[in-house]
Order: C-alpha cells, then sequence, then structure tokens
C-alpha cells in the first residue's frame, strides 16, 4: 500500500519480529541463517499439514515425531546441519514448532482483539475450538517460561516431548539422566502445567 | 514458586500419587502439617493427574491445524486496499495465498500473492521477495507478469501479477483433443519460456502441468516462481537446504532433486521431460501416489521410466492412443519421441539434453521430420568412453571429450543437410538414407549402437558407405569434407587430409578446378595444414582458396568472409600478428557489412574473438581488451548472460588484467567465469576444472597460495577422473599446482607435481615437445628454491637445449630458459659463464613486441650484479638504470 499511512495491527519493523530465536543455537551468522530456513522449513510443513488435516486427507497422519524424522533425513546432508547430532537437531526442531504455534496463536489472539478501527485490511475471525486452543497454547508457553525458571531441564523436556515428538529414550539421552527420571518428572510437570493452563481460562 | 518449593511439592506429588486415592488426602495432612495451602496445591495437582487429559495429551499436528486453520485458508476476506478488491482466493501453498482482484481504476482481473505470517522468519521474507525480484526480471508473453508489489500495514508483502485465466496444460490437451504436433507445440512454446528464464539465470525448479496454463487463444503462461532461483545464488550454502525435494512436486522432480543436490538447468530439463512424457502418454512415467520421499527416490534412482509409446500403446482406450494409429505418428515417429522424451528425462544429468535450447532444436528436428540430435546421445557418451580407454593415441592430437561431443552433433546436422540436399535433387534417397542409419544407427534400431562401437569405427563406416555413393558425387564430395572436417576435429590429421583431398579433387572434375566449391575445399585444407603445423603450405592453400572465392563471389560473400578470417587465423598461427590483424580487420568488416551497428551474428563475434587474441598475442593490450568488450557484449547478445562463451570471454579479460599485473581484475574476471561454466557444466565438469585452474593461477599471482592450492587440487581431482591420471588437461593443472606448492614452500610436492607434468607431457606429446622443457624448468625451479644450483644448472641447459630445437633459438621461451641459467650460474659465482646468458636472454627479449616484464628485470638484475664482480662499472649503471626505469611498469 504505498499511500496509504493507516494504522497498523502489528508494525512490521519498529516491533521486534517475534521470529524464531536462533541465538540460543546458532553462534555464527551462517548456522543462524541455517537454522533460519530450518525452521520456515518446519513452519511450512506445519503449514501443509494443517491443510491436509483441515481436507480431511486420510494420508495426513503425520505426526511430530515423522515430521521431525523427515526433516531430519531432508536437511542432515546440508553442510551446516551435517555438524549437529540428530538429537540436537530434533532439539532445534521442537524449538522451531513452539515457537511457530505459540506465535501463531498469539498473532492471532491479537487480531481478533482486533486492530483499531479503520484498518482496511483485516481477517475474519471465526471462533471455535481453534480459538480455545490458541488460548491454551499462548497460556502454556507462559508456564513454561515460569518452569524454565525454576528448573529449565524440566521446561526442555515439555518443550522436546510435546513439540518435538522425542520419545522417553531420547528424552533421557538428550537431557542426560534416565528415563525413570523423565517418566517422573513429566507425569509432576503435566499436572502442573495442565492446573495452570485451567487457572487462566 | 522457586526451586525449593517446586522440588518439595514433586516430591509429596510422586510420594502422594502412588497411594491409593483415598489415602492420599491422609498422606498429605500428614506431611504437610499445618501448612494447608501446599497441601491443596498438591490436591489440584493430583486431581489433574488423574484426570489424564491435557492439552499435552494432544497430537501437535492436529493443533496445528485448528490454529492455522482460520489465518488464511477458509474465511479470509479482504475489503478493498489501494486500487484492488479482492474476489475470491485462487490457491494457496505453504508460503502464500493468491487471491483474484479487480483494479478498479482500470477494470482489469489481477492475481495478488500474500506472504502469510511474514513476520515469521527473515528467510520466508526473502524467499518472498526473491520471487517477487525473479518475476520483475522476466518479460516473456509465456511468462505471468508483475504488475504491482508493496507491503501490507501489517507488514504481510504482496505483488500483483497477471491473471491467467486458462486449465493447465495436460488438461488442456486432454479437452481438445490436441495430436501430437499441437501437442508438441503447446510444449514448445512452454519450453520458450523456461529458456527465456533459463538466459536470465532463473532456474525455474517447480515445473509442472498446473504451473502451466494454456489460455482460451491456445497461448500458453508459465506461472509461480516461487521456489525459482537466481543461478549466481546457487553457490551460497544454506540455499542447499532450500534446494530439497520438500519444496518440489516429487512427481515432476529430477533425479538430483530427490538426492538433495544443487540443481541447475537440466533439473528443469527433467521436470519438461516428465511433462512431456504425461503429453504423449496420457500419463506419469513414475506413479509416486501413496509413495513416501524415500520409496520415491528409490524409484526414481532404479526403475528406467517406460517408454511413452509402450505406455500409449496399451492404453488402447486414451485419445493419443488413436492419434498413435493416424499417420502422423508413425512407428517411426513414435521411436523419435521416446528418444526425444526420454533423452529430456534421462537419470543421468549429463547424458540429458544439456539445455532447454538444445531440446527445443530437436523437437523442430522431429517437428520438420529431421534426424534428431539426441539420437547420438548414446554415441556420444560412447564417444567419451571411447577417448578415455584410447587416451594415449587420442590425446595425441589434443582432442577433447567435449569437442567430440559438440563436433559430432555439429556435423550430423551438416550431415542431414548434405542428406537434404541430395533428396532434393537426386532420386537416391534410399541410399543415402541408409547411410545415416548404418552410421548413426549401428544396425539395430532399438538397441542403438551396440557397445563396442566407437567413434571411430563409425566415421570409418561412414567413409566406406560413402566411397560407395560413386554415382553421385556431388554429394559424395560433400560427405568427404564433411567427414574430414570431423577427423580433423577428432585429431585424426591424416584420415582428413585423404578425405578432404578427395573432396577436392571430386569437386574439381565436377565444378571445374576454378569453382566456388574448390575454393571452399582449399580454404579448409589450408586450416587443416594449420592444424598440422605445416604453415607455409596453409597459407598458401587458403590464400589460393580465398582468390578464388573472391573471383566466383561478391565481395560481401559469406564463404569470402570465411575464408578472409581463416586468413587471419592462420597468419595468427603464423605470429604474424601485424598481418594477421590487418585481415582480422578485415574480415570483421566483411561480417559486419561495413556497418558500425551491424547485425550481431556468431561469426562476426567468433572473428572479432580471433582479432582479439591476436592483438593480445601482439601485446596490445588495450586494443585486445576493447575488442574483448565488445566480443563479451555480443555474445551474450546472442548466447545469453550466462553461456559458457561469454565466461571464455571472461577468461581472456582476465588474462589481459593476469599480464598487466592487476591480479585482483583478473581474479574478478575468473570468479566470474568460473560460476558461469559451474552453472552451465554443474561442478564437476573438466570445463568448471579448467576455470578453476585459471582462477587458481590468478590467486597464485596474488600470492594468495592456500586458496590457489585448494582451487586446484579439485580441478585435478576432476580431470584425472575424466581423462584420467595422462592427459594434457591434468599436465596444465599440475604446472599451477606445482607452482602454488613451490611458493608454499612444499618443495617435494612442487617436484612431484612438475615431474608428474613432465612425464604426461612426454607420453602425451613426445620427448621432443616444448612443453617437455617447460616441466623440466620449473623442476629446475625448485632445485633453486633447494640452493642446488649445480643441479639446477645441469636442467636448464638441458632446457635451453630443448627449446631451441623444439621452438627456435630466439624464442621468448629460449630467452627466459636463458635468463633462468644465468641466474644458476650467478649464485654458483661464475659470472663469466652466467653473463653470457643473462645477456643473451635479455637480447631475445627485448626484441619482443610483448616482452615478458618480468623476466627482462630479472635479467637486468643478474646483470647489473655480474658486471659489478666482473669489475665493468659502465654496464652496471646501464642495466640498474633501465632497471629502474621499468620500475613502475607492470610486472
Amino acid at each position: 500500500m504505498r499511500e496509504s499511512a493507516g494504522k497498523t495491527v502489528m508494525p512490521p519493523d519498529n516491533n521486534p519480529a517475534p521470529g524464531f530465536d536462533a541465538t540460543n543455537f546458532g553462534t555464527t551468522p551462517e548456522e543462524r541463517r541455517a537454522l533460519d530456513h530450518l525452521f520456515s522449513e518446519t513452519y511450512e510443513e506445519l503449514r501443509r499439514l494443517a491443510s491436509s488435516v483441515r481436507r480431511g486427507d486420510p494420508s495426513a497422519t503425520l505426526n511430530p515425531t515423522a515430521l521431525v524424522n523427515e526433516a531430519w533425513l531432508k536437511l542432515a546432508n546440508s553442510p551446516e546441519i551435517a555438524s549437529t547430532s540428530r538429537l540436537h537437531f530434533k532439539r532445534i526442531a521442537a524449538r522451531a514448532m513452539r515457537q511457530v504455534l505459540v506465535e501463531a496463536a498469539r498473532r492471532r489472539n491479537a487480531r481478533k482483539r482486533g486492530g483499531p478501527e479503520g484498518v482496511m485490511v483485516t481477517f475474519d475471525e471465526t471462533l471455535g475450538d481453534g480459538a480455545q486452543l490458541g488460548n491454551d497454547l499462548v497460556a502454556l508457553d507462559a508456564a513454561l517460561e515460569e518452569l524454565a525458571r525454576v528448573n529449565p531441564r524440566q521446561a526442555t523436556m515439555v518443550e522436546c516431548r510435546f513439540f518435538g515428538g522425542l520419545d522417553i529414550p531420547e528424552t533421557a539421552e538428550l537431557l542426560e539422566i534416565s528415563e525413570a527420571t523423565v517418566l517422573r518428572d513429566w507425569r509432576a510437570v503435566k499436572a502442573w502445567l495442565a492446573n495452570e493452563l485451567h487457572r487462566v481460562r | 514458586m522457586d526451586s525449593a518449593h517446586w522440588k518439595k511439592i514433586q516430591d509429596l506429588f510422586h510420594a502422594a500419587a502412588d497411594l491409593p486415592p483415598q489415602e492420599q488426602r491422609a498422606f498429605l495432612k500428614n506431611a504437610c502439617g499445618d501448612d494447608d495451602k501446599l497441601a491443596a496445591e498438591i490436591l489440584t495437582l493430583l486431581a489433574e493427574d488423574s484426570q489424564g487429559s491435557s492439552l499435552l495429551d494432544r497430537d501437535v499436528a492436529h493443533i496445528a491445524g485448528q490454529v492455522f486453520d482460520e489465518s488464511a485458508a477458509t474465511s479470509l476476506a479482504f475489503k478493498e486496499f489501494g486500487p484492488y478488491r479482492i474476489k475470491q482466493m485462487l490457491g494457496e501453498g505453504g508460503m502464500g495465498v493468491v487471491y483474484l482482484a479487480e483494479r478498479s481504476d482500470l477494470g482489469t482481473q489481477v492475481a495478488i500473492k500474500f506472504l502469510r505470517d511474514a513476520w515469521l522468519s527473515p528467510a520466508r521474507r526473502e524467499r518472498f521477495a526473491s520471487e517477487q525480484r525473479t518475476l520483475a526480471q522476466l518479460n516473456h508473453s509465456s511468462i505471468a507478469r508483475l504488475y504491482d508489489a508493496d507491503t501490507l500495514d501489517d507488514g504481510t508483502p504482496w505483488f500483483v501479477m497477471e491473471y491467467v485465466e486458462g486449465v493447465a496444460l495436460t488438461e488442456y490437451c486432454r479437452r481438445n483433443q490436441c495430436s501430437i504436433e499441437r501437442r508438441l507445440q503447446l510444449f514448445r512454446a512452454v519450453c520458450e519460456a523456461v529458456l527465456y528464464a533459463h538466459q536470465h539465470a532463473v532456474i525455474h525448479r517447480d515445473l509442472k502441468p498446473s504451473n502451466i496454463l494454456v489460455k482460451n487463444d491456445g497461448s500458453v503462461r508459465l506461472l509461480d516462481f516461487g521456489i525459482a532461483k537466481q543461478i549466481e545464488n546457487l553457490e551460497t550454502p544454506v540455499e542447499q537446504t532450500r534446494d530439497g525435494l520438500r519444496l518440489m512436486t516429487p512427481a515432476y522432480a529430477s533425479p538430483e532433486q530427490f538426492r538433495g543436490e544443487r540443481v541447475g538447468i537440466r533439473a528443469d530439463v527433467y521436470s519438461l521431460g516428465v511433462i512431456l512424457h504425461e503429453l504423449l502418454a496420457g500419463r506419469l512415467p513414475f506413479d509416486f501416489s501413496n509413495r513416501s520421499a524415500a520409496e520415491a527416490e528409490k524409484i526414481i534412482a532404479g526403475q528406467a521410466p517406460e517408454k511413452p509409446s509402450a505406455v500409449a500403446n496399451r492404453a488402447k482406450e486414451s485419445q493419443l492412443a488413436t492419434d498413435a494409429r493416424t499417420p502422423s505418428a508413425s512407428k517411426t515417429a513414435w521411436a523419435d519421441l521416446d528418444v526425444l522424451c526420454l533423452t529430456a528425462m534421462h537419470k543421468d544429468e549429463a547424458r540429458r539434453y544439456q539445455s532447454v535450447e538444445a531440446l527445443i532444436r530437436d523437437i523442430d528436428h522431429y517437428l520438420k521430420g529431421e534426424p534428431l540430435e539426441a539420437r547420438l546421445d548414446s554415441l556420444r557418451y560412447r564417444a567419451g568412453k571411447f577417448v578415455r580407454r584410447n587416451r594415449r593415441s587420442v590425446i595425441a592430437a589434443a582432442a577433447v571429450v567435449t569437442v567430440i561431443l559438440g563436433v559430432v552433433v555439429f556435423f550430423t546436422v551438416r550431415l542431414a543437410i548434405a542428406r537434404n540436399a541430395a533428396l532434393a535433387e537426386s532420386a537416391r534417397t534410399q541410399r543415402i538414407q541408409q547411410f545415416m542409419s548404418n552410421l548413426f544407427q549401428g544396425g539395430d534400431e532399438a538397441a542403438g549402437p551396440s557397445d563396442d562401437l566407437r567413434v571411430i569405427t563409425l566415421l570409418d563406416r561412414g567413409v566406406q558407405e560413402a566411397r560407395a555413393l560413386d554415382a553421385d558425387p556431388k554429394v559424395q564430395s560433400e560427405l568427404y569434407q564433411t567427414l574430414g572436417e570431423i577427423y580433423q576435429k577428432l585429431g585424426k590429421l591424416d584420415q582428413a587430409d585423404s578425405l578432404m583431398h578427395s573432396a577436392l579433387e571430386e569437386r574439381k572434375s565436377i565444378f571445374g578446378a576454378d569453382s566456388r566449391e574448390v575454393a571452399e575445399s582449399l580454404v579448409a585444407l589450408g586450416l587443416l595444414r594449420a592444424d598440422q603445423a605445416k604453415l607455409d603450405d596453409a597459407e598458401r592453400l587458403v590464400r589460393e582458396g580465398l582468390a578464388m572465392s573472391k573471383r566466383h563471389l561478391p565481395a560481401n560473400h559469406p564463404d569470402v568472409a570465411k575464408g578472409t578470417a581463416a586468413l587471419g587465423k592462420v597468419l595468427e598461427d603464423r605470429g604474424e600478428y601485424d598481418q594477421a590483424i590487418q585481415v582480422l580487420n578485415e574480415a570483421v568488416r566483411l561480417q559486419s557489412s561495413g556497418a558500425a551497428d551491424a547485425t550481431v551474428t556468431p561469426e562476426l563475434a567468433s572473428s572479432l574473438s580471433e582479432l582479439a587474441n591476436t592483438q593480445f598475442y601482439a601485446g596490445h593490450y588495450g586494443a585486445s581488451e576493447a575488442l574483448n568488450e565488445r566480443v563479451l557484449g555480443m555474445n551474450r547478445q546472442l548466447y545469453g548472460e550466462r553461456h559458457p562463451l561469454v565466461a571464455d570471454t571472461l577468461i581472456n579479460l582476465g588474462a589481459i588484467q593476469l599480464d598487466l599485473g592487476h591480479y585482483k581484475e583478473a581474479e574478478a574476471f575468473d570468479r566470474q567465469a568460473l560460476e558461469i561454466d559451474r552453472a552451465f557444466y554443474g561442478n564437476d565438469h573438466p570445463e568448471t576444472a579448467s576455470a578453476m585452474t585459471i582462477l587458481g593461477r590468478a590467486l597464485v599471482y596474488e600470492q594468495r597460495y592456500d586458496e590457489a592450492a585448494d582451487l586446484l587440487q579439485q580441478a585435478l581431482a576432476i580431470q584425472e577422473r575424466v581423462y584420467g591420471k595422462v592427459h594434457p588437461r591434468v599436465a596444465t593443472v599440475l604446472n599451477d599446482l606445482g607452482t602454488a606448492a613451490l611458493h608454499q614452500g612444499k618443495l617435494d610436492d612442487a617436484e612431484a607435481d612438475f615431474q608428474r607434468m613432465a612425464d604426461i607431457c612426454r607420453q602425451v606429446y613426445g620427448n621432443k615437445h616444448y612443453l617437455v622443457a617447460t616441466a623440466l624448468s620449473n623442476i629446475a625451479s625448485v632445485e633453486m628454491e633447494r640452493k642446488q644450483y649445480a643441479q639446477a644448472e645441469e636442467i636448464y641447459r638441458d632446457v635451453v637445449r630443448r627449446y631451441t630445437e623444439a621452438l627456435s633459438p630466439n624464442h621468448p621461451n629460449t630467452g627466459i630458459a636463458r635468463i633462468k641459467l644465468g641466474r644458476a650460474l650467478l649464485r654458483q659465482q661464475r659470472y663469466t659463464e652466467a653473463e653470457v646468458e643473462s645477456r643473451a636472454g635479455y637480447e631475445i627479449l627485448i626484441k619482443q613486441t610483448n616482452p615478458t616484464i618480468s623476466w627482462l628485470q630479472n635479467a637486468r638484475q643478474d646483470l647489473a650484479e655480474e658486471y659489478t664482480a666482473l669489475g665493468r662499472p659502465a654496464d652496471t649503471a646501464k642495466f640498474k638504470a633501465e632497471f629502474a626505469l621499468s620500475g613502475n611498469e607492470p610486472k
């Protein structure tokens, strides 16, 4: 829109874009770029997945585990990823998924609250299960932040298991703890998170 | 909450959770004592735990489905913005959504693409912007045009394209029951659009019928450059992750895309092949439905696609099968269509059509009923193998596979022309056709040439066939001439000689000793003599032919220009640069019909290029540079920005800069050339390796030895793999690699490289060849570095003898060798002997129009030192002064 100086719902440039925060993972600009690409691909895969689920496509049975595994197979040969272990990669993919989903939900909520009047373009929202899920995801994200403060390892565990589809043995290996500990932590954390979600509803 | 509190909660939770529900409350009351709040907290957690249904138990995939559901696909409705009014959604992909919109001020319909969720990552925004840039630079009637682009207030980028109302290519053909010819014409139009994109350095990478729409008026439009790629960007390493199959449609993806390799224009050629297959056979060559990517990759790598003819014949009920029974698609026609299609979608990139242009040529050949160039695919392949197997004999004449390939194709077309001419004027159609089929099909048409069929065998057979055409002397002489030229390019100069001689004699008796046909033969024979290093004969023949052409033809006839250019080339070979420049200027004048803004033709570009080379050899760098710039412009116009001929010209420009001592500039040219060759030929091609070698050389001059060595090692590996361990191209790389090693102080490596180079040159060219001397001279340089001056001296003496015999006593190489010998003697303090050599070398070089300044300066330095030692102060002063004066000149 060349002429319009209309108000913005979310200014594209002045606010830092809440994109994938690769700083935790990549140290060099190349690594960060590679991770950004990885992140983008994960996002687009989720997109495709979402639309195939919506269409009721019977082949749309991809679960996060399959998705991440496939992403790994496709990306494993690239030089940036080659030095990354498979588990580390899954960890990154899990982080990507968390950010994709939470940011999509957050953004969606922002739109729903409605931009100022006079915005020429808006997205027509329908409230449904998606809306509740969106709220839950945002709440989950906040709760995970809180958990990370008191026990970062457990927060990572949730991220990997829920968003990345890592199984128990993989989670145990990544976090360097026993499988029994994973199971034990998972149970407590799940109960706690469920309660946090209920509280904000 | 703090860590300690959380720890306490967990401990109590676990302790209580394992108890039966009825005991939990009592346990907690006991464990928490007065802290009711803590007990309540844990009871809440226990309740959540027993409920068991939490967000965390749900499948992320379904959550994603829900969360993304509303953002675009189902209920996205725009109002107006700017002059556009959104009407309906046309489609969505992983990245963007496309809407149909109306431009209210103009009343026209357009398509607008939005990038969904642009905020997510810079990579997505970059990819979207890249598609927009790509479209902006493509301005072709068969490519959907870009009209407008900007960003919404919320940061969503969008661009406006031409709205194409039409149906997918395959669907169009089905609905309209198009004939095979019509299908090919539509397909050809698609190829033209893809070729245009390639010429603008854009690879589409996602060609498929749904991206190719046919409008009501029957014109085609190519859409969706969403994952298209600028060729120059292919180097960026992270792009590899994006070249992945993920973004591509598997059914049309090339094997290299499946493998996740970097893709070039030949990936598009493959996809076009699949589309052609679908158009001809009515279905896809491979069925990937319900297959995973890994399974699909296995199929595409392991299975040969069925011939479209076989599929079409089987599908009797299909419309195409009906076509197949019509005369327009006879059994012979199907055989050609099979070859056309399967060549385009060959699994091995190297055996595919090397460009869309080549594919178009063969479509045209088919449509005109001419023989296909791809018929030679397996022949070419075997020619390459033949050359590798028979390296020594073939190399002796420095024939290289690529030359053979190009030449065989070129001459096949010429043979086809000869044949067609013959058809027009003679009734002996059968014989000619048989000649052609015997020559290039080796008997069994379906099987192609048998395994042991060799290029030379093939040509020998061709000669026999030609000899049998006694009753048809005109055709016979044309075939002799053509076959002779093939032999010449293959380095079989004796056979070439005999055939071209026969052609000449035959033409004399048919057309008369003084005729334009004889003139043409004389010029060709003259060029052969130049290759045979019989330069006197060469010049005489070419001059005779040219004079004859001028007698029979108008001054502006192409034959006259061709003869003039040939004379220029021969004079250049003779080292008569001044004359050559004059003659080549004349050729250029003829080829541009005197006009300054003449039509650019390949012949004109070629003559100018020859002229540029001559000016370079003559040391006229300025003139050469200007000419090369002109050639560069022409070649770009003729062949597109990124054609190997453009790379060649860039290399020439680099060579000038290198000689001028402008190493950085040289490097820049060489890098551009390498990029072009790499994009055109691929990473592992000998031409790419050759460009690497040249760049490596520039880096050596820049004293960036490690980078140079790295590049040269890669080049060496490629050349060795393609040509074997013993080949001139390998020797060339070894020369530069040795030089880099020498400068790196890796003296043993350097010596080994030069030693190998010497051995190769001995085997390939014979012991007396001057390149053997060059290699030896380099070995001596290693000895100098080791301060083994006596050894160096001995080798240099040998080198001087060799150069004197192989070249001449006054050749610059001889001069340089003597200067080097002088230095070896100087280091041994044998001043009197040293002075003789340094002085002799100096005298040789100073006479050159293009003296190699650095060696001249070396000589001056050494001479000054020698005269000081010999007590001749006046001479010392003279050379010191000269040295100082030349100091500012380029090295």
